[in-house]
């Protein structure tokens, strides 16, 4: 017995830490902390109470991590509205298309704008609908606002429109209030131009052009813009007039094409009748 | 004679037990409540454990491992977040490991001396080696990785403390 005795004098610290190790693990294995959650519920609760006492106390480490998660939330939040506010602008074109869309006697087919290009002052747009949709070349584009441009060119999914804002474009027009007609050219820049309008006729800031009955490639009364500017020249007797585009073509991004070609006899006869005169010419 | 001696000396043993109950608990406190002040990026410093060091290398090896478990049992209580029982453990072999070098009759010199500061070192890190091992036992983070990464710097900044301790002790000493 006092061996034993002896042998638990001379090695308490191992036995003493084998025990303590044993009854550690034996905690550990409780896992659960639920099992004490009563107590641990007062000690949180009186912790929490001497927090609260030192919360007076600046802890600039806290507040450093703080303004830079308020910091990063922040740009989170303004990258939100900013998603928004286009969601918002984007909800409401696509309002206004759908509204024109039921309301308007011809055939639509919607299109988004995948593209744009320039060449050689003449002006494109690439469509995503094309051939497989029923587009074909020649067919009016135009949006809720006005008139886009003509298909120029079509494959299977996508077409070529050639814009208004075309040194070739020429349309003949008319003023919707009074019927005065005129043709509408492009010469470079963000306006339409009309030019040689005798200085009798009456036209004011601010009408409206539309398609006329004469033009051969739009159909008729199809918005084109609003007369911005009227400009008299006095050494001569006619005025050149400018007109601000309806369409937005810097934010152009769904399009109408109207499923209709111009009528082919009226087209023929109006080639066959150029093709006499330049003969003549020659 | 010897009779008066023992018992001063049995009252002193007692006394300097209610000072660490007492120190222990204040410090349980400090570091549950201040720790955020105090903290470098998630790195904090075992104060507990400097107690723990100090009270082994002051008492010896076998009360030290019993004040490494309570001092950790009440540890487990207060930090809410810990795996119950894991401080117990850590700071038991820490006190072990810390009494090896407890030389009877030299504890207050020691006390104030730079062994003091690596004495702590060493039990810090097999402190956070043995609780760093079931902090991570149950997640996907590399244990080596996630060691060397904060186990080591808590110890240096546990060390730092200690530093101070010394420096505290060694100053009183010299007056």
């Amino acid at each position: 017995m006092q061996r034993i005795i002896d042998f638990v004098v001379k090695n308490k610290e191992y036995i003493g830490l084998t025990a303590l190790v044993i009854i550690s693990f034996s905690i550990i294995s409780i896992g659960n902390v639920n099992k004490i959650g009563g107590f641990r519920t007062v000690v949180v609760g009186s912790i929490g109470w001497f927090q609260e006492l030192f919360t007076w106390i600046p802890n600039p480490g806290a507040l450093r991590n703080e303004n830079r998660a308020l910091r990063e939330l922040n740009l989170q939040l303004s990258s939100d509205v900013s998603k928004m506010r286009h969601s918002l602008i984007e909800n409401k074109k696509l309002r206004d298309l759908l509204a024109f869309k039921d309301k308007t006697p011809n055939k639509l087919i919607t299109a988004d704008v995948v593209g744009n290009s320039n060449i050689e002052m003449r002006n494109y747009i690439t469509i995503d609908k094309g051939s497989a949709e029923g587009i074909s070349q020649g067919m009016c584009v135009r949006t809720d606002a006005g008139l886009v441009g003509t298909i120029v060119s079509v494959s299977n999914d996508f077409s070529l429109v050639e814009i208004i804002l075309n040194r070739m474009t020429k349309i003949s027009s008319k003023l919707e209030r009074n019927r005065v007609n005129g043709v509408v050219s492009w010469d470079g820049g963000e306006y339409l131009v009309m030019k040689n309008i005798p200085e009798s006729f009456d036209i004011q800031v601010g009408d409206v052009l539309l398609t006329s009955e004469y033009v051969n490639r739009y159909p008729k009364d199809i918005p084109i813009g609003k007369i911005e500017e009227v400009v008299r020249d006095r050494s001569s007797l006619f005025m050149k007039i400018r007109i601000k585009p309806f369409v937005d073509f810097s934010s152009l991004e769904q399009v109408f094409v109207i499923v209709e070609l111009p009528d082919p006899e009226r087209i023929k006869i109006i080639q066959d009748m150029e093709m006499k005169l330049q003969a003549r010419k020659k | 004679m010897k009779l008066i001696f023992e018992n001063r000396r049995a009252q002193n043993i007692k006394l300097r037990m209610v000072n660490y109950a007492i120190a222990a608990l204040l410090i349980s406190l400090a570091h549950v409540m201040l720790i955020d002040f105090i903290s470098i990026g998630n790195i904090t410093p075992d104060l507990l454990l400097i107690l723990v060091v100090w009270i082994s290398l002051r008492e010896g090896q076998f009360i030290g491992i019993f004040a490494g478990f309570i001092i950790g049992f009440l540890f487990d209580l207060l930090s809410y977040d810990a795996l119950f029982g894991t401080n117990s453990l850590a700071k038991t072999v820490a006190a072990f490991i810390a009494g090896y070098f407890f030389i009877q009759g030299k504890s207050e010199q020691l006390l104030a001396s730079v062994k003091f500061v690596w004495v702590t070192f060493i039990a810090a890190v097999v402190h956070n080696l043995i609780y760093f091992f079931f902090y991570l036992k149950f997640s996907e983070i590399s244990f080596a990785g996630f060691f060397f990464r904060y186990g080591i710097a808590m110890s240096i900044y546990t060390t730092v403390f200690a530093t101070v301790v010394m420096l505290v002790k060694s100053t009183r000493r010299n007056l």
